[in-house]
């Protein structure tokens, strides 16, 4: 069942997304680009938002990107027709996903982990998604473990979440608490804004 | 180059807006304490409305980060001395030394920045 409350957060919030987003876009858009160079095989990108990342992947790939807000799906219809490649979107919740296990190589993400309100529950259903051996390409904001910057982002966070995402999350924990296996993790600001690989081992 | 020149002036502007609003709000003779805690708390409010108007051109974290050490920081400092009336007599002057303060935050942020930046696991495949 989908989440209406965070459906409706992000509705709201897709009206000024792109405004928020412009800085951003230009300042960290060549990192989550090379990020973005691993994609392999059958892609899902988690939580489109308006389609501002799409840019930033490589030309030709043929993926399913879903959001969990329509109104930021209609925004991103536009992007994703523009993108050289096949861009299938869906209106779909991370937390119950609509897909058979093992369905795809690599799953990507882009600030999405910060929003989930149940992130480990988010996260295994990816994990479950993925077929064995699979990726996944996360391109995050996490909670700092520096004192004054972490408690900060503590005192922000309830402000920031009535309108869009916390800034305390442990998302490489929460990771790792998935069943995924780090395989490298990259500080893109301070150790705020992280670019995270795993891997759903073989075996899992 | 321009987000980085954007950077240290929203950081002098931020640096400048704490100083005089923290002068109007407290005075020579205030409880020193008091004082500090009322400038933490309008620095505090100040970063997070200086960051909501300049996060849109500069980013949100890089924006954020250095905007609520000057605001919390700067508060208390410029709290601290104007409640002992200990320097910058004139606005100009406490307008000065908050602009160097937010400067020098800016700074401070950048560097530790490129210390912590790059790879910090890389197991391979």
């Amino acid at each position: 069942m989908t989440d209406r409350v965070t459906q409706e957060k992000w509705d709201a919030a897709s009206r000024t997304f792109d405004l928020f987003t412009f800085a951003d876009d230009r300042r960290l858009g060549p990192h989550k680009r090379r990020l973005f160079q691993k994609i392999r095989g059958a892609t899902l990108m988690v939580a489109a938002g308006t389609g501002n990342d799409f840019k930033f992947f490589p030309p030709n790939l043929q993926l399913i990107a879903i959001d969990i807000s329509p109104r930021m799906l209609e925004r991103a219809a536009r992007k994703a027709a523009a993108y050289q490649g096949s861009i299938d979107l869906r209106e779909m919740d991370v937390c119950n996903l609509d897909f058979p296990a093992a369905t795809f190589d690599t799953v990507a993400t882009v600030c999405t982990f910060c929003s989930v309100p149940r992130p480990v529950v988010g996260l295994r259903e990816l994990h479950r998604v993925l077929k064995p051996g699979g990726q996944i390409l996360m391109f995050e904001h996490v909670r700092s473990a520096i004192g004054p910057f972490g408690i900060l982002l503590d005192l922000m966070t309830p402000l920031s979440s009535r309108l869009g995402p916390d800034l305390n999350r442990d998302t490489v924990g929460h990771v790792q608490k998935a069943g995924f296996r780090l395989r490298r993790i990259e500080n893109v600001y301070l150790d705020i804004v992280k670019m995270i690989e795993a891997v759903k081992d073989a075996a899992a | 180059m321009l987000f980085t020149i954007g950077d240290y002036l929203a950081g002098s502007i931020l640096g400048i807006v704490t100083a005089l609003v923290v002068r109007a709000i407290t005075w020579p003779g205030m409880d020193m304490v008091i004082a500090m805690l009322v400038g933490m708390a309008a620095g505090m409010v100040l970063h997070l409305v200086v960051g909501l108007v300049l996060s849109p051109c500069l980013g949100m974290f890089e924006t954020m980060m250095p905007a609520s050490l000057i605001g919390m920081y700067g508060g208390m400092f410029f709290g601290m001395r104007d409640s002992m009336a200990a320097g910058s007599a004139t606005h100009a002057a406490a307008a000065g030394v908050g602009a160097i303060f937010g400067v020098v935050v800016v700074l401070g942020v950048k560097v530790y920045d490129a210390i912590l930046r790059g790879t910090v696991l890389d197991v391979g495949e």
